[in-house]
């Protein structure tokens, strides 16, 4: 079973993700901040990354470099309410950009074109 | 003894009483031949006088014989007894004549009444003067003393002849004196050259009782241009043609040899015997000469062939030519003054009038009103340059051609004559006419509209207008149809065969060309008017920079305000797009939640009733997530982020993402684009969303379907690539027309009112714009322009 690191600051956000994904069959793992996350990623082997944009203390850009600099191949998908950065990171170092949405299926497909 | 000597002596006291009397020398002498006849006693007498060339002795005074004859009876030297003695120079007595062989019988002379005559020479010295003879009725043996009293007598009329003679002369000299002195007062009357020349040439003609004289001065460059001619003849008629001739054969040889020239006799002159038939018979010609220099030739013509001119004559003429030449000159001086005098009078009113429209020039910094006037000026007689029409070109230095910009003049014969009397009528002065602000009156004109239209192209400069801004020169079209210079086209637009143009230039650099003409009252323009108004068009071209330069300034100023409450303005879009940014954003992570567990609860209650709660949950969850969206692409900044882009590719895959709604909605797509098309450099995702959002609006104008057509043209000036879009909706009212762009205004319950806005911002972000009409077939046509390479 493949897993995926839930990265978000809002609980509500990390419990539909979860639900969602859990539904698609994959395990879920949530936190609420980028050392966490890191911290996660030292005991759990991911096989991708939902990473919110802001957050307090790191932001998710810092939390993506460093999560980057632990394991290069790890796919992380940018996720956040902001839509004007798409141009900016979509391409940068995360595989995908995706603007949060009541709808899920863009992320959901997104997921799956990724983990297969 | 004693009764001779007392009649010689009373002849001889008689003789000298008549030679001291006051009349003339033949009275003298026929009252001397009556007092020998008394003091003879004998029945006649006569005197005959030998003339000058000493060829012919003529009777001139005479007792006892017809006196017709007088005057006309007449012997060449040798030639009958009177020849005889003249020619021998001694008395003779001959009691029978008429056997002698001497004797020569002149019938009805009334000789032949006489039997006997004594004959004796009027001595002076050597020289004879002439012949006198007494005559006898009677048989006559002449004594001695009665040939010594006739010998004496003969020395007594000599005396008297001499005397006459040297009366004569000295008369002659004073009249020839008061003659120079009247041509010297005439000289001195007049400064008019022509009138000058008149009348040196009557007083000479007359003064010589000559037929004709005529003066011509040489063609100094300094009487170029002046009568330099004059003539008069005895009968007051013109001169004949073969004096004409003769004179300037003359005057060229005068000319030639600077000398005075005396003919007696044309016929025996080697350079003028072919005019000697039916011309003068004898002239003179006199160089005038001022200060060593030759200025004319005066002439003056005899056709009497018995009263050749003499060397009196010539000394008389060349007196006169002398004081002559100094009038002459003096007059040529007088008029070069006169023509300074005038020319500084021109210059001075031309200044006048070049200030006078300065003036008027400065009352404006108003380019088209600053036109207007100097074409005014141009036209406007009086305290203008006076042209009938004017035409204003202006060189557009972005597309290098030379534009008409105005045309000031009348259109008809009608119009000009009512603008002219007009203007004549009221006196005002181009500053009052300014004033009054009657200039704006012919605003469209015929001429205005047809100084418009002209267009000439510098690229090549070929015709007279180019040349004239190229060449900074002005040209004076004489004759328009032979001259290269002046294409056909113009030509026929202009309708004149003569005009003139000058160009306008301001620091050294041409901005126009100005173009006058008279059409209606033809006046020739002069190279005066040339130089007038190139002055006028340098003056005019600095007042134009002058009102471009202000133009100029007051446009950036206007830019200038506007850049800054452009900028003021993003500046207050950047802050209070940075806090949509914020507020958006947290209400989009509620927004999620809420909407991300609505569906999964939608997912759980498929079939229940509750469904639709949900739905309409899930249905105003998206139309917030659609606002927010819409509002944070109208904040952001768009700078395209652009890549050769295939228009109709791109085109074709928008329509293709939304051929199921369209479907959908009972829409039929048209397409039709043009291979001509060329690949843009745009931002794919960018211009995705702006067709997207034309697309929606057509979808939703087309509520009961319709056809779309989409269509992709290149357009030649300017070049650009169209996109339209054409509906077969409602169309749009005019109201919505004005206000389609305009953010937050939307005629849908459920719009946003910022789809076209963004449409607008980004097609403006390509440096294109956005058409909007009604089709007249109806519906909305939406044309996207963007510049093509």
């Amino acid at each position: 079973m493949k897993n995926i690191l839930v990265v978000d600051d809002e609980e509500n956000i990390r419990e539909l993700y979860r639900e969602e994904f859990e539904e698609m069959g994959y395990g879920v793992t949530t936190v609420a901040d980028g050392a966490q996350a890191l911290t996660k990623m030292d005991a759990t082997k991911f096989d991708l990354v939902t990473l919110d944009m802001r957050m307090p203390d790191m932001d998710g850009i810092e939390t993506l470099r460093k999560m980057k600099e632990k394991d290069k191949t790890l796919p992380v998908i940018i996720c956040t309410a902001y839509e004007e950065y798409k141009h900016d990171f979509g391409s940068w170092c995360s595989d995908a950009y995706v603007v949060k949405s009541a709808d899920t299926a863009l992320l959901r497909d997104t997921v799956k074109k990724i983990l297969g | 003894m004693e009764a001779i000597e007392k009649r010689e002596l009373s002849i001889l006291s008689e003789i000298s009483r008549i030679s001291n009397s006051a009349t003339d020398l033949r009275d003298k002498l026929q009252r001397i031949v009556e007092v020998v006849v008394h003091g003879t006693g004998r029945e006649g007498a006569s005197v005959f006088l030998l003339d000058r060339p000493a060829k012919n002795v003529t009777l001139v005074a005479a007792v006892g014989l017809n006196q017709e004859t007088v005057g006309k009876l007449s012997f060449p030297m040798g030639k009958g007894i009177a020849g005889w003695v003249a020619e021998q120079k001694v008395p003779l007595a001959l009691e029978d004549p008429y056997s002698d062989p001497r004797f020569a019988y002149i019938p009805d002379s009334g000789i032949e009444r006489f039997k006997s005559l004594v004959a004796a020479p009027i001595m002076d010295e050597d020289i004879c003067l002439g012949v006198i003879f007494v005559l006898s009725l009677s048989s006559w043996q002449a004594t001695s003393s009665d040939l010594t009293l006739v010998t004496t007598t003969a020395n007594q009329i000599s005396g008297v002849i001499k005397a006459a003679q040297l009366i004569e002369n000295i008369q002659e000299r004073l009249s020839e004196l008061s003659t120079i002195y009247a041509i010297g007062m005439a000289l001195t009357s007049t400064l008019d050259l022509a009138q000058l020349l008149s009348l040196i040439a009557k007083n000479s003609a007359q003064s010589l009782r000559a037929q004709a004289c005529t003066i011509r001065l040489t063609s100094q460059a300094e009487m170029e241009g002046r009568k330099a001619f004059a003539y008069y003849t005895a009968g007051g008629g013109p001169l004949s043609e073969i004096d004409a001739q003769i004179g300037l054969s003359v005057s060229e040889r005068v000319t030639r040899e600077k000398r005075p020239l005396l003919i007696r006799d044309l016929g025996a002159d080697p350079g003028l015997k072919a005019f000697s038939d039916g011309g003068a018979c004898s002239l003179i010609g006199v160089p005038l000469v001022f200060r060593d220099q030759l200025i004319g030739v005066i002439t003056v013509y005899n056709r009497q062939e018995d009263r050749p001119f003499t060397d009196n004559d010539l000394q008389f003429l060349t007196t006169v030519a002398s004081s002559a030449a100094v009038a002459v000159e003096n007059a040529g001086m007088f008029e070069r003054m006169e023509t300074l005098a005038t020319e500084a009078r021109n210059r001075a009113q031309e200044l006048a009038i070049l200030n006078d429209i300065g003036t008027a020039m400065s009352m404006t910094l108003n380019l088209d009103r600053l036109l207007r006037i100097i074409l005014t000026a141009a036209t406007m007689g009086g305290s203008g340059l006076g042209f009938n029409r004017a035409i204003l070109l202006l060189i557009n230095e972005r597309t290098n051609t030379l534009q008409g910009m105005m045309g000031v003049g009348p259109t008809s014969w009608e119009e000009a004559g009512r603008a002219w009397s007009e203007v004549q009528s009221r006196h005002q002065s181009l500053i009052e006419w300014i004033q009054t602000g009657e200039l704006f009156e012919h605003r469209d004109s015929a001429l205005n509209s047809l100084a418009r239209g002209l267009r000439v192209s510098l690229a090549e400069p070929e015709g007279v207008l180019a040349m004239t801004a190229m060449q900074k020169k002005p040209y004076n079209i004489v004759n328009a149809a032979a001259d290269p210079l002046v294409p056909r086209d113009l030509r026929e637009t202009l309708k004149v065969n003569a005009f003139a143009t000058v160009p306008l230039i301001a620091k050294d650099r041409a901005i126009g060309v100005i173009l006058v003409d008279n059409m209606f009252n033809q006046r020739p323009i002069t190279e005066g008017d040339i130089r007038f108004l190139t002055m006028f068009a340098h003056q005019s071209a600095l007042a134009i920079e002058n009102a471009i330069i202000h133009t100029n300034l007051e446009t950036m100023n206007r830019d200038m305000r506007a850049l800054h409450e452009q900028l003021v303005q993003s500046e207050k879009m950047a802050a209070l797009g940075a806090m949509m940014a914020e507020i958006t954003h947290e209400i989009r992570n509620p927004l999620v939640s809420i909407g991300g567990f609505t569906r999964r609860l939608a997912k759980k209650l498929q079939q229940s009733e509750d469904k639709k709660y949900i739905d309409i949950i899930l249905s105003e969850v998206s139309r917030l997530e659609g606002i927010i969206h819409d509002n944070l692409s109208y904040i952001k900044e768009v700078t395209p982020n652009t890549a050769e882009t295939d228009v109709a590719g791109l085109l074709r895959e928008i329509l293709m993402l939304y051929e199921d709604e369209l479907t959908q909605r009972r829409i039929r797509v048209e397409t039709d684009f043009s291979p001509a098309v060329p690949k843009l450099q745009l931002d794919n995702q960018q211009i995705k969303q702006a067709v997207i959002n034309i697309l929606k609006n057509a979808m939703e104008a087309m509520e009961s379907g319709g056809v779309l057509t989409v269509k992709t043209f290149v357009t030649p000036e300017p070049r650009e690539v169209a996109v339209e879009f054409g509906d077969t909706g409602p169309g749009i009212s005019l109201k919505a027309m004005n206000s389609v762009f305009n953010p937050y205004y939307t005629t849908k319950p459920r719009g946003t009112g910022l789809g076209l806005p963004i449409t607008n911002r980004i097609i403006k972000a390509h440096h294109g714009r956005i058409e909007l009409r009604n089709k007249e077939t109806g519906g909305a046509l939406f044309t996207i322009k963007l510049p093509a390479p």
